[in-house]
């Protein structure tokens, strides 16, 4: 059993040793897989972003301020970016429409002023959308000099308000010992107020009761002195009336005498003659004693004369010390903040749909796989079925039999494409340009240059099981060196240049072009006149080696 | 008559290695030549630039008359070539290769569909017209492999080893069919390794060995032109002695060991000599075999039983 196996497994790893076109995929397609994807994200993961040089950088200072100075001080010494100054905006945007950039700065005029007055200002930072990585590099080193520019000028500004902070403290101090002395001050003169006031009432009080009592004795005094020359005023009066009185009452008398002595004829006696009556006002003027009549006669603010009340007016109020909490501190403005806007050259969105670089870049992938394939096994497959002999013995011209294979596979491709599209744009959203049926002069191209690239590996690999190594080291150099799995400008710049060598390169710029910059027709001119120029030449080439090496073999 | 294939001193090299030295060979209308040798003899070769596939160093070929390679698209019109290989597409129906083929003959659609028809039924395979070949047998694939080189009625028939590995039922079949288009008028070229075939086919034979043509030939003409004797092999009850053909004439021992015998006779009424010899030498015959020269026995004769695998064209490519 073991020995079965055992002869099995060198059996089948034999098999593999002598499989020349095998032991190629194992191997040389590998490393030539891992050496392309290696070059051509070398970018990602930390090489120089430009490769050997580094990325332009066109900068337009319209604002010829501190800013711009402080700006590309701090750019040039990037490594990864050559700062070119240029005159203005519109040259800034060529460099970057022309492909000489990916992004260009912009400091716009005014943004120094700006910044100085605390106002926000911004930095215009023109980009290339297909460039993605260019951008995000620059973005970042610029976004990193501008963090440093607003950095410093916040640091100034902090250096400044501390200093303001640290006079305002110590004058805050100083006017708060001045306040307190003053509230002091200000509060004892308040108890000095009402001391002061105290007193003043009480003195007050004591000569009112002075002056009351004074003014109460000269009253009495008057008083006295009234009644006693009231008395004696009216003493006659009393006197005549007492006197007066006395007569009445000796008339009554003497009647009463007269009227018992005048007996029976008493009545017939004459009524004597009514005495005076003494008038009710002079009755109750005699009447009245001194006392009560002096104080009837007396004018009553002789009898009641007050004390006038003396009001103290009230103290002075003293001034509120309503003093601020602090003094204002100085004016110090920080400056304004400082941000970059980005816009694409093209008006196309800065950032990109993904699938606008995937679809394409895919879609030419398996468009290679089924052309390059396709075409080379197909041709393979008719040479070894026999058809191909049979094909060229029969009237039909060879080269029309082979053409219209090709165009088949051509026209295949062409469908594939659009369906590939469409699909693209339908689920994933991907842009078409503004206009998409421009697509299919790049789409035509690079169908034609694979189709007939499909005839050069047909006619490079003897057989059916060289189609795989030969094809697949093809597919993956022309799709990834060509961008189509990532965008070109992940590639060092040597390895740009080599693939302008690669149909797929040309193709994927024209795509970027339209899909991504959101260009017209024009933009895909040359990369589609250079997708035919390939494709004519691989026909030719394709022709050659195919009548040369396979049908040298029928 | 004037000949439908006419070849003349044809020469083709593979670099520096001579496929055809100088070789002629003319079929007539109706005629059915066999085209024999060993691997690496030239068959294919020659078949090649009669099918104007390829293109003689040196010598002029004919077919109907047309000169090759000079007037090959006129050629094409009037041959047709079944290949070794089968040569149709998988996938395709056996209706859909014939058709094809048919409007690569020049036929149009009409006419393709009608030739497909005729095509399909000349080897019998009407009832799986509609299926795609993949599902062939491989006599059916053979036939219909046959059927595609036939569909315009050519006036040159080239058959390169047209039953390869096919049923004994298919190969009738096909025999059949090479049979019609000759009586049809069309001159066959037929190359194959099968003896049997060719003596079956053939009205003449060609031998072909290293790029010359070793014999030509009816089957007969090359047998008798041999020179080769019959052989009788015995065995008898007990082993002869040395001399116990001594007295008869027209018979030699070739070879001898115990109880077997191989002699070589002149005539097959040699035969009855031998057998009384051997009686006479005490040894009664169990078994007796005789063995007529054929033409598989010309083909070793000519071409030895040396393996010639390293002169094939693929083994000259590498």
């Amino acid at each position: 059993m073991l020995a079965a196996l055992g002869a099995a497994i060198a059996k089948d790893l034999r098999l593999l040793g002598r499989d020349r076109a095998g032991l190629v995929f194992l191997s040389l397609a590998p490393v030539l897989v891992i050496t392309v994807a290696g070059f051509s994200l070398a970018g990602l993961f930390g090489a120089a972003p430009g490769g050997t040089s580094a990325y332009v950088l066109p900068v337009a200072d319209e604002d010829g301020g501190r800013l711009g100075r402080a700006l590309r001080s701090g750019l040039a010494g990037e490594p990864g970016i050559e700062v070119r100054p240029v005159a203005n905006r519109d040259a800034a945007r060529a460099l970057v429409r022309g492909g000489v950039a990916g992004t260009a700065l912009v400091i716009p005029p005014g943004v120094s002023a700006a910044l100085l007055d605390g106002q926000p200002a911004s930095l215009l930072l023109y980009t290339d959308p297909v460039k993605y990585l260019e951008v995000a590099n620059v973005r970042a080193l610029v976004q990193e000099a501008r963090r440093r520019v607003e950095a410093s000028a916040h640091s100034r500004a902090r250096h400044r308000l501390v200093e303001a902070r640290h006079g305002a403290r110590a004058a805050r101090r100083r006017f708060e010992r001045s306040a307190r002395a003053l509230r002091q001050a200000v509060d004892g003169l308040a108890a000095q107020l009402a001391a002061a006031r105290t007193d003043t009432e009480r003195r007050l009080a004591a000569l009112r009761s002075e002056t009351d009592a004074a003014l109460r004795a000269a009253a009495a005094r008057r008083a006295a002195a009234a009644r006693a020359r009231l008395a004696a005023e009216l003493a006659p009066l009393h006197q005549f009336l007492d006197d007066l009185t006395a007569r009445q009452r000796a008339f009554a008398d003497w009647l009463t005498e007269a009227r018992a002595r005048a007996g029976r004829f008493a009545d017939r006696l004459p009524p004597p003659p009514a005495p005076p009556s003494v008038p009710p006002a002079v009755a109750a003027l005699a009447a009245a004693d001194a006392k009560t009549l002096a104080e009837r006669l007396l004018p009553a603010e002789e009898t009641a004369l007050e004390v006038p009340h003396v009001t103290l007016p009230p103290p002075p109020s003293l001034p509120a010390l309503d003093f601020p909490a602090s003094p204002e501190l100085p004016a110090a403005r920080l400056p304004g903040s400082l941000d970059v806007v980005e816009a694409s050259v093209t008006g196309a969105p800065a950032r990109l749909n993904a699938f606008d670089q995937n679809v394409p870049g895919f879609s030419v992938t398996f468009l290679l796989l089924g052309m390059l394939l396709g075409v080379s096994l197909g041709l393979l497959d008719e040479r070894d079925w026999g058809t191909l002999a049979r094909l060229r013995a029969m009237p039909a011209p060879f080269a029309a039999t082979l053409v219209a294979k090709l165009l088949a596979r051509f026209l295949v491709g062409l469908v594939q494409m659009i369906a590939l599209f469409a699909v693209g744009r339908l689920v994933f959203g991907v842009s078409l340009g503004p206009e998409p049926w421009a697509l299919l002069l790049p789409t035509a191209g690079i169908v034609f240059a694979a189709t007939a690239f499909g005839l050069v590996v047909a006619g490079m690999a003897r057989s059916r099981d060289a189609v795989l190594p030969v094809g697949s080291i093809a597919i993956v150099t022309m799709a990834a060196a060509g961008g189509c799995w990532w965008p070109l400008e992940l590639e060092p710049a040597w390895m740009r240049q080599a693939a302008l060598a690669l149909p797929t390169t040309w193709a994927m710029r024209a795509y970027n072009d339209l899909m991504i910059r959101r260009e017209y027709l024009a933009a895909a001119f040359e990369p589609t006149a250079v997708l035919l120029a390939y494709g004519a030449a691989y026909l030719l080439l394709g022709l050659v080696l195919f009548r040369r090496h396979t049908l040298g073999h029928v | 008559m004037r000949a439908a294939i006419a070849v003349e001193g044809i020469v083709k090299r593979y670099g520096s290695r001579v496929a055809l030295a100088g070789v002629t060979v003319d079929v007539g209308p109706g005629e059915i030549v066999g085209l024999l040798g060993p691997n690496g003899a030239g068959k294919s070769t020659l078949l090649s630039i009669l099918a104007t596939v390829l293109v003689a160093d040196a010598g002029t070929a004919t077919v109907a008359g047309h000169r090759l390679p000079a007037q090959a698209r006129a050629a094409r019109h009037v041959l047709g070539l079944v290949p070794q290989q089968t040569a149709v597409y998988p996938t395709l129906t056996a209706a859909e290769n014939l058709r094809f083929f048919a409007r690569m003959q020049g036929l149009d659609g009409t006419a393709a569909a009608a030739a497909a028809r005729r095509a399909l039924a000349l080897i019998g395979l009407e009832a799986r017209a509609d299926e795609p070949v993949w599902r062939f047998s491989g006599g059916m694939r053979r036939r219909l492999n046959l059927a595609c080189g036939v569909l315009h009625e050519p006036r040159v028939l080239l058959l390169d080893e047209p039953t390869v590995g096919v049923d004994p039922q298919s190969r009738e079949r096909i025999f059949a069919a090479v049979e019609a288009l000759a009586r049809a008028g069309a001159a066959i070229l037929y190359s194959t390794h099968d003896m049997e075939e060719a003596q079956r086919l053939a009205g003449r034979i060609v031998l072909l060995d290293r790029g010359h043509i070793a014999a030509a030939g009816t089957g007969a003409e090359l047998v008798a032109a041999a020179r080769l004797t019959p052989r009788l092999h015995l065995r008898t009850t007990r082993a002869l002695r040395g001399d116990w053909l001594a007295n008869v004439s027209g018979a030699r021992a070739l070879d001898g060991t115990g109880s077997e015998a191989l002699v070589e006779i002149t005539e097959t009424a040699g035969v009855a000599g031998v057998l009384r010899a051997a009686a006479d030498a005490g040894g009664d015959v169990l078994e007796l075999v005789l063995h007529r020269p054929s033409l598989a026995d010309v083909f070793f004769a000519l071409t030895g039983h040396g393996l010639r695998d390293d002169e094939s064209p693929a083994a000259a490519a590498r």
